[in-house]
């Protein structure tokens, strides 16, 4: 309910990949370190609390990071959902707005120049620098 | 440069190559930074990642106050390379400018621009951000461009200030690009700052500044 576009996703995996192919990710997974760069904080576990998976979830989205060499077998990640796979053009009418702006402190000022998208991704890309 | 599908050189500047491409599936564009090879190696590094890194708190700072400039969607500090938002269709001002007067429009017709540009510098100001290098070519009008929806960038020589003095240089340079690139717009200009004086909480030292910066300037006969 976090997600407001699968962008903000690849912009997380992106960061994600390339710090571990560099060898500078904050976590110690290239899994957390995706979660933890949704996150508009430093803080690592309140970004795995926030936007890991809770026994109070509802939906989970699932995010695959491959190597173009080794295939993955799509179905066999599905079954180990219990669950309705539901196409990511339905992801907008999941997420819950108001908790996004909570979560990522957006200003009032802010909603003026840009969507909720371009705040949150401009904070993921550029929180290691304050 | 930068591995960015669609890749085209946009321009070179004397501080950073900018190339177009798509980014994740988006039109961004990518501001290599130049290595400097007369520099000393370990200087060249340190400085490159601390003008990247100013450049991107900066873009921050601003979408956090509301100040509209490109969004900042990956910092590489590898190469030094941000890549941002490109703002599609857009026109800097500078050729705005241009076009406007070489229609044989006067530049009555751009006092609303000096209006807005004054509001929006008042805005960055009482943030105390200094933009750095404000010419007409680093203020974009998105389209349409009747609307006069202005867009800052190249926040590559910005910094945090809340000294009258930066924030007068600040605009003294832009006064100097308007004097001397686009002739005729000493009334936009007058306008500009009418509405910055009245915009801004903290106006009335930084315009003091500026008179004394202009007085001061290059080749100003510094007698008596």
């Amino acid at each position: 309910s976090q997600i407001v576009d699968p962008f903000q996703v690849l912009v997380a995996a992106n960061k994600a990949v390339h710090l571990h192919k560099i060898g500078k990710m904050k976590t110690r997974t290239l899994y957390t370190e995706v979660i933890f760069n949704l996150s508009p904080n430093n803080n690592i576990s309140d970004a795995l609390k926030k936007f890991g998976v809770s026994d109070s979830d509802t939906a989970v989205l699932i995010v695959l990071i491959v190597d173009t060499e080794k295939p993955v077998n799509l179905e066999e990640v599905v079954s180990q959902v219990e669950g309705q796979q539901v196409s990511l053009d339905e992801l907008p009418q999941l997420t819950d707005i108001e908790k996004v702006k909570k979560i990522y402190k957006i200003t009032p000022q802010e909603e003026k120049i840009g969507t909720l998208l371009d705040s949150i991704v401009c904070r993921m890309a550029t929180k290691d620098v304050l | 440069p930068p591995p960015l599908p669609g890749l085209q050189l946009v321009q070179q500047g004397a501080e950073a190559c900018v190339f177009r491409g798509r980014f994740l599936g988006r039109e961004a564009v990518a501001k290599l930074r130049v290595p400097k090879l007369y520099r000393h190696p370990a200087l060249e590094e340190r400085l490159s990642r601390r003008r990247t890194a100013q450049e991107a708190r900066a873009l921050l700072r601003c979408r956090r106050a509301g100040i509209p400039a490109p969004v900042v969607y990956f910092v590489d500090y590898v190469t030094n390379c941000i890549y941002l938002e490109d703002i599609m269709g857009a026109v800097a001002v500078r050729d705005h400018i241009e076009s406007v007067q070489q229609r044989g429009d006067d530049a009555s017709s751009l006092l609303p621009l000096g209006e807005k540009l004054g509001a929006l510098l008042a805005r960055l100001h009482d943030e105390d951000l200094i933009h750095g290098d404000l010419t007409t070519a680093n203020i974009l009008l998105r389209p349409p461009v009747e609307k006069l929806d202005l867009v800052l960038i190249d926040f590559g020589l910005s910094f945090v200030s809340g000294l009258p003095e930066d924030k007068g240089v600040d605009l003294y340079v832009l006064e100097k690009v308007f004097l001397s690139v686009h002739a005729e717009t000493e009334t936009v200009f007058e306008t500009l700052l009418k509405t910055y004086a009245a915009t801004s909480k903290k106006s009335g030292p930084v315009i003091k500044k500026l008179d004394e910066v202009r007085l001061r300037g290059r080749k100003r006969s510094m007698i008596g």
